[in-house]
């Protein structure tokens, strides 16, 4: 099995938030490695979520999920979740299942960050 | 260290005293906890009294029952005890045999109080790293029961095969990935005339999945006998799905009802891949159009809309889940819908049984050498002969 089926979470501090890079692909069975991460980032004080998705080639349904659970809470603790660097294919996820209409999905990680 | 809690088992009233003494500061610290028991009949009461005793430290020459006796009663009255056997130095044979029953190790005698330190801490962490593994297979037992709870209620949301019909052939089937996923596909009929079909991918996997999908399907049956509008039906699922639901599940969900009499299906689509239309006449494959609408469970109150699409005798709808399209290769493309209408295309003579085979071959086929993800679930349905308004009442 290549190495894209594993994956991986970078973060970034920034001032104006944290940024979350994963690598590689979120399914069902690493979900909760990146739901963990953001807790862990919630539980830290952070409530500015950006994620930076140049690095992920798949996520399913299992994946989305947790960004709606990381949507949600950033939104009751007064901050925000952002996403930016979708590839073609998880765009069109986003579309087909509508999350492009609840989630704020900005072009490049600058707008993400001005949009903040 | 978890349970430090330890019998000593010898005749020599002195041992104790002794023990206590030489190892004062570990008991003060809660490090060592002794308990004393001067026959193989005691230690077993003491043993019975005491169930989370792990270490029993035994004289092998006693009154009453010996320790070599005691040994093999051990692995009865509680097979995870580590022994450890105090004999006479050099006494090989009575070494030998508490070895072969089982004896974790020995210390000889007179008893060298640095050594057996060692020895009791060797042996406490060697029963600290048991009790760890046999927590992890508790846990994965656990684990696996609820694996196949979950796959139980994911088969039983299935509907039985559909009866033969001369208006229509109908095939549909889910192939599982190795792990609780939560795909269901559903078709009931409304009417004499109207069938109502179902595809719909739950977020998430293993119970919590499998009890969502359940709820989901049951939810959208008893909405669609009571609502004609399918935007209706999965604007009212998706109220009481959005209600408490902590988890952020949701599901993604496409509902059509095709008229028999008509061909005409119409529809409401919760953000789930848009069916396809593959014209029995020229092979020309098309999606269903989209109707804009957000999966289910997530905004309360989200406005679904509907749309139709006219079929003609002859022509197919294909409904699937992304475990289809999604499924990638080793060089990490995805199969897609380009060659997912090829096979469509080619196959669109042939019984929906076949087509639906052909497809989730050619998915296999093209995903070979990586492990399924996702549930792959497909929904086939031709449109054979037109249902007479007058047909008789029953009839399919």
């Amino acid at each position: 099995m290549s190495d894209q089926t594993q994956l991986s979470v970078e973060t970034e501090q920034h001032d104006k938030g944290v940024i979350l890079c994963p690598s590689g692909r979120v399914d069902g069975t690493n979900a909760g490695t990146l739901e963990g991460v953001i807790r862990d980032q919630l539980e830290g004080g952070q409530s500015v979520l950006v994620f930076d998705f140049s690095g992920l080639n798949y996520i399913s349904s299992a994946g989305l999920r947790v960004l709606l659970v990381a949507a949600r809470d950033t939104q009751s603790r007064g901050g925000k979740s952002v996403f930016c660097g979708l590839s073609k294919q998880i765009a069109e996820v986003f579309a087909v299942s509508g999350f492009d209409k609840i989630l704020a999905v900005h072009s490049s990680r600058d707008e993400a960050l001005g949009a903040i | 260290m978890a349970n430090s809690r330890i019998l000593m088992v010898d005749d020599e009233v002195d041992l104790e005293l002794l023990v206590r003494q030489r190892f004062r500061r570990r008991i003060r610290k809660g490090e060592f906890e002794f308990l004393f028991a001067h026959n193989g009949v005691e230690a077993l009461e003491t043993l019975e009294n005491n169930p989370d005793i792990r270490l029993v430290l035994s004289d092998i020459n006693m009154p009453e029952m010996d320790g070599l006796t005691l040994l093999s009663q051990l692995e009865s009255a509680n097979p995870e005890i580590c022994a450890v056997i105090i004999s006479a130095y050099g006494d090989m044979a009575n070494i030998r045999t508490a070895m072969n029953r089982g004896a974790f190790d020995f210390v000889t005698k007179p008893i060298d109080f640095n050594d057996l330190q060692i020895t009791i801490e060797k042996t406490l962490a060697h029963i600290e790293m048991i009790q760890q593994a046999l927590a992890s297979r508790d846990r994965l037992v656990s684990l696996k029961q609820e694996l196949a709870v979950a796959k139980n209620v994911q088969e039983s949301v299935l509907p039985a095969v559909p009866p033969p019909s001369e208006y229509y052939d109908l095939y549909a089937q889910m192939t599982p990935a190795r792990e609780i996923g939560g795909d269901f596909y559903d078709y009931f009929r409304l009417d004499d005339h109207r069938l109502g079909l179902v595809i719909a991918d739950v977020s998430g996997k293993g119970v919590p999945a499998a009890l969502f999908t359940m709820v989901t399907r049951a939810l959208l049956k008893s909405a669609a006998r009571n609502h004609e509008s399918p935007a209706y039906c999965l604007s009212e699922v998706n109220e009481l799905l959005s209600q408490e639901n902590d988890a952020c599940m949701f599901v993604t969900l496409f509902y059509g009802v095709l008229d028999l009499r008509d061909g005409r299906l119409q529809f409401s689509n919760g953000g789930h891949n848009p069916p396809r239309i593959v014209r029995g006449g020229n092979g020309a494959i098309e999606a269903v159009p989209q109707t804009g609408n957000l999966a289910l469970g997530i905004v309360p109150g989200h406005e679904f809309n509907q749309d139709e699409v006219q079929l003609d005798i002859g022509d197919a709808l294909f409904f699937y889940t992304d475990g289809i399209t999604e499924a990638c290769n080793t060089t990490d493309d995805e199969f897609g819908e380009d060659r997912l209408d090829v096979q469509l295309g080619e196959k669109r003579h042939s019984a929906m049984g076949d087509l639906v085979d052909v497809v989730v071959k050619a998915v296999e086929d093209f995903a070979i050498g990586m492990e399924q993800f996702d549930d792959m679930t497909c929904l086939a349905l031709r449109w054979n002969a037109v249902k007479p308004a007058d047909a008789a009442p029953g009839t399919h």
